[in-house]
């Protein structure tokens, strides 16, 4: 199945716009870092207001970041998925890629539990409120999560290359 | 190595995008006081990738000091480190409810700039 799966990965147009200018591959890369700044930045400061690093800022403000998280890996999702057309064999037989998107799936279980769960009961906290042990947990697990992701996306040339 | 220098890169370079953008005006119901905590923080960033980009640097000296794109990434690096400690002063010295000036502004909008490329031109080190 995975086989299928990748010869027809590899005979979609998208295989041929990423491997055939020299442009898209570094271009897609500098978007993937770009974005993953920027998910990474607002997820510390929703993350750490949740855990409770930094109490001056009300739960309402932590909601407004939520469309620069969401944005930022919609555009990791895309250009991720770019590198996938483009080269899935070797993504598929590395671990650390998979390692990686579970724990991307991990990170969106996590991220709905909050959203589902957590926000509704925390979203009228003000500044210097406490939060409930659900959120700080929920903060907590999303760092390791997501700070799990970046290590195992930067490693992946590293590790498990050739089906390890 | 290199997994610690893209991890000081997110919080360093993360954090910064963000506060530049709260002081430009976005989010503005997170209260100028409350980014003090995260400037420590992204120091904190730049910490870890001045020690790891110091020995990924070691590695492969005689090849990066001749590269231009990897000297254009050190400057405007360093550019943006400037930026951060002029404008966390600047931040911290608003009363609550105060406005920032203008210049503080055009600092965050620069930096904004300066970070955005220093990530990009720090990507093609890999290519030219």
């Amino acid at each position: 199945m995975l086989d299928s799966l990748m010869d027809w990965l590899v005979s979609t147009p998208i295989n041929g716009l990423v491997l055939n200018y020299a442009w898209s591959w570094p271009t897609l890369e500098s978007l993937h870092f770009l974005a993953l700044c920027t998910l990474m930045g607002s997820l510390m400061i929703m993350d750490l207001r949740l855990i409770g690093f930094n109490r001056l800022i009300p739960l309402q403000a932590v909601h407004s970041l939520m469309p620069v998280a969401i944005v930022s890996f919609a555009i990791n999702m895309i250009t991720g998925l770019g590198f996938i057309f483009g080269d899935p064999h070797t993504y598929f037989a590395n671990w650390a890629f998979w390692a990686k998107m579970i724990l991307i799936l991990l990170a969106g279980a996590n991220f709905l539990l909050y959203y589902v769960v957590v926000e509704p009961k925390v979203v009228r906290l003000g500044p210097n409120d406490a939060t409930p042990l659900l959120a700080k947990s929920v903060g907590a697990m999303s760092l390791i999560f997501w700070f799990g992701v970046l290590s195992f996306g930067r490693l992946l040339p590293y590790l498990g290359t050739g089906g390890g | 190595m290199i997994a610690l220098h893209a991890l000081g890169m997110a919080i360093m370079v993360g954090l910064s995008l963000l506060l530049d953008l709260r002081i430009l005006g976005w989010f503005a119901g997170i209260p100028l006081q409350a980014l003090r905590r995260f400037f420590g923080l992204a120091w904190v960033g730049f910490g870890i990738n001045f020690v790891s980009g110091s020995m990924l640097f070691s590695a492969q000296a005689t090849s990066y000091i001749v590269d231009w794109v990897f000297m254009t990434k050190m400057t405007l690096v360093l550019l943006g480190a400037v930026t951060a400690g002029v404008l966390q002063p600047a931040v911290a010295k608003v009363a609550p409810g105060g406005q920032l000036s203008g210049g503080t502004k055009a600092v965050a909008g620069a930096a904004i700039v300066i970070w955005v490329v220093a990530i990009v031109m720090g990507r093609l080190t890999a290519y030219l």
